[in-house]
């Protein structure tokens, strides 16, 4: 039998508002009767709830419960949300389990939330497993995408070597423009801070054997041949690399990709190639800048602190990079490390997950990829270069 | 398939299957679209009908069955899909306009890479194009100034670049005001009636799938199928699904 109800009327003025419940057991049978005031908001609430389970305990030798309500009830959520527990647990324990005056909404509701499945709570365990498993199956694919990957640009490469690439100049120029002279202001405050740095490092240590003027010495070759392109790989990476990543990864959410597809445009020649050749030609020229502002961040330093002219510093610098070689074996990684940001940026970004969660991994996960390989690759070449007696 | 199913039907989908990864969408579902018709795709949410539409313009392959278009299969060999990707235009859910190019270059990037028109002949073509979805005088806007509407108009714009004969629609009236909708529902059976164009509209938009509709499909989550196929009218009356029915049946409701 159903009735009119209380939903959420909110405490009676002057009346001790909290949740009734009465127990009476009859010869095999419970009587309940659920009064007073059920809300989310009653501090009273978790108390009945404790003495409910105990209740249960109590009439396990019970098979019909009768469950009636009293006229004056007020209730909310937490009044249904407490039956529909009692309700699972009678069906569990496979009670007979009756309704006197169930309030309207009440029954609607509790049919309205009739349990379903319930997923199953999986353990820390069977969690990792899972991880362990899922990673075992996707083993190949951190190999062969990237490769394919890889594949598939340098067959776009040949294609606009061949003049058959799709890939469009003006985009050619703007990424060059946003990669090259968009980044000089930051370049040129880390160089000159690196330079200036080094300078006041060096100052320090080659006072000791009164040789300060080989400070010029220490921070050009240091620029050249190892700092000036491992700070503008660095510079690129978090700034470039990771523009790409979240460019063409919320090109892919915004399905822009997949509309290239559909015209039959290769995304790659599109968009892939025009950002890579970019970084790839802009790194070295970067790199050479940011040499030239390192040495004068010495320069600030030599004459300000420790009193050389330029002319003596400038002179001093020409000494020490006698050999083109110096010069050219910093360029020669900055080519490769262009190379790495505009691949791991473009790749993170196509294989990025359609939501902005993932968008944001594929991110930090392009600059902190780009920035392990362009570390890696630098102990290489310097490996190298010192195995083929090139310092 | 024989010359006159090749002459009759533009689309046929050929016990495809789909799935991602381990996770099977839809299974076994043939259906044909003929020439000059609108073809719905109807289910409820996450029914696979989008998963569908990607199979069906070269995004998604199949784990097993063909969609041929026009008698060419679409899945097979790569250098036949780009051919065969020239002779239809889809309109995306959200438009996925490039953000980086106004409307106009949008709109020319087909032509200027499909054709070999001169500059001033895909300025002529364009602004043409985006006059007929009433997009005149924005060719220099970029995307993120356009209204959501604006943008499917854009896009519908980009994707008839090409005179495509077969155009596909994802969700057209998702996130559009009734009017709105109703203008593009007006455009499409315009575009049919004097191009003679295919369409393959993937929605659950009941308004527009009872003005426009000259066919349907109803997927179904569960059994992960084609439940039925035929006129929205037909369906409403004859299906032997309840799922079918109840779909249907709110038309009437909604109307009141």
């Amino acid at each position: 039998m159903n009735k009119d109800f209380k939903h959420s009327q909110g405490l009676d003025n002057g009346e001790l508002n909290i949740p009734k419940l009465e127990w009476k057991h009859d010869r095999g049978a419970v009587f309940i009767n659920i009064s007073g005031t059920w809300l989310i908001s009653c501090n009273e609430r978790p108390r009945v709830l404790r003495r409910w389970d105990s209740l249960l305990k109590q009439g396990t030798d019970a098979t019909v419960f009768n469950i009636s309500f009293d006229d004056s009830l007020v209730w909310d959520t937490s009044l249904v949300v407490f039956l529909r527990g009692a309700l699972q647990e009678f069906e569990k324990q496979k009670k007979e389990v009756n309704f006197e005056q169930l309030p309207h909404g009440i029954n609607k509701l509790l049919k309205l939330s009739k349990i379903g499945k319930v997923a199953k709570e999986k353990s820390e365990i069977e969690d990792l497993t899972e991880d362990i498993e899922k990673f075992a199956n996707d083993l190949p694919n951190y190999f062969v995408k990237p490769v394919t990957f890889i594949g598939a640009v340098l067959i776009s490469f040949t294609e606009l070597v061949s003049g058959k690439s799709e890939m469009r100049w003006n985009d050619f120029i703007d990424s060059a423009r946003k990669c090259g002279a968009s980044a000089l202001p930051i370049v040129t405050l880390i160089s000159f801070l690196t330079g200036l740095t080094m300078a006041f490092v060096g100052s320090v240590q080659l006072e000791k054997f009164n040789a300060k003027i080989y400070v010029a010495d220490l921070v050009s070759l240091a620029m050249v041949r190892e700092m000036g392109a491992l700070m503008v790989g660095i510079i690129m990476a978090g700034r470039t690399g990771a523009s790409f990543a979240a460019e063409l990864g919320n090109m892919k959410l915004n399905e822009e990709i997949d509309s290239l597809r559909t015209f039959g445009v290769s995304p790659i020649s599109f968009l892939v190639l025009p950002r890579t050749l970019a970084l790839f030609i802009m790194t070295p020229l970067l790199t050479l800048y940011a040499d030239i502002v390192g040495i004068l961040g010495g320069l600030a330093v030599a004459t300000s602190v420790m009193d050389f002219s330029a002319i003596h510093y400038f002179e001093q610098t020409q000494s020490a990079l006698t050999h083109m070689w110096e010069i050219y074996s910093g360029v020669m990684k900055s080519l490769f490390f262009g190379l790495i940001i505009g691949l791991v940026g473009c790749y993170k970004g196509m294989n990025s997950g359609r939501d902005s969660a993932a968008l944001g991994k594929a991110v930090t996960s392009a600059v902190v990829v780009s920035i392990t390989f362009i570390i890696v690759t630098d102990a290489m070449f310097e490996t190298i270069y010192s195995y083929l007696e090139l310092r | 398939m024989s010359v006159e199913q090749k002459r009759n039907s533009t689309i046929r989908v050929n016990n495809v299957t789909l799935a991602y990864e381990e996770y099977l969408v839809l299974e076994n579902v043939s259906f044909d679209v003929e020439k000059g018709k609108c073809l719905f795709v109807m289910g409820g949410s996450g029914c696979g009908k989008s998963t569908l539409l990607k199979s069906m313009v070269g995004l998604l392959e199949p784990v097993a069955g063909n969609v041929f278009i026009n008698g060419d299969a679409l899945w097979g060999d790569e250098s036949d899909m780009t051919q065969v990707l020239r002779e239809f235009g889809v309109l995306f859910q959200g438009g996925a306009l490039w953000s980086s190019m106004t409307i106009q270059e949008n709109v020319a990037l087909p032509l200027e890479i499909h054709t070999d028109l001169t500059d001033c002949e895909i300025e002529d073509i364009v602004r043409y194009k985006l006059g007929l979805v009433g997009l005149s005088g924005f060719e220099t806007y970029y995307p993120a100034q356009l209204s959501g509407g604006m943008k499917k108009r854009a896009g519908l714009a980009r994707a008839l670049a090409l005179d495509p004969k077969i155009l596909f629609f994802d969700e057209p009236s998702a996130g559009l005001d009734p009017i709105t909708s109703k203008r593009l529902d007006d455009l499409i059976i315009e575009l049919k009636e004097s191009l003679g164009m295919t369409f393959v509209v993937v929605s659950h938009e009941l308004a527009s799938i009872f003005q426009v509709a000259d066919d349907s499909i109803f997927l179904d989550a569960k059994t992960k199928t084609l439940l039925d196929k035929g006129h929205p009218d037909f369906l409403l009356r004859n299906s032997n699904c309840p799922e079918v029915i109840d779909f249907l049946s709110r038309h009437d409701s909604t109307k009141h």
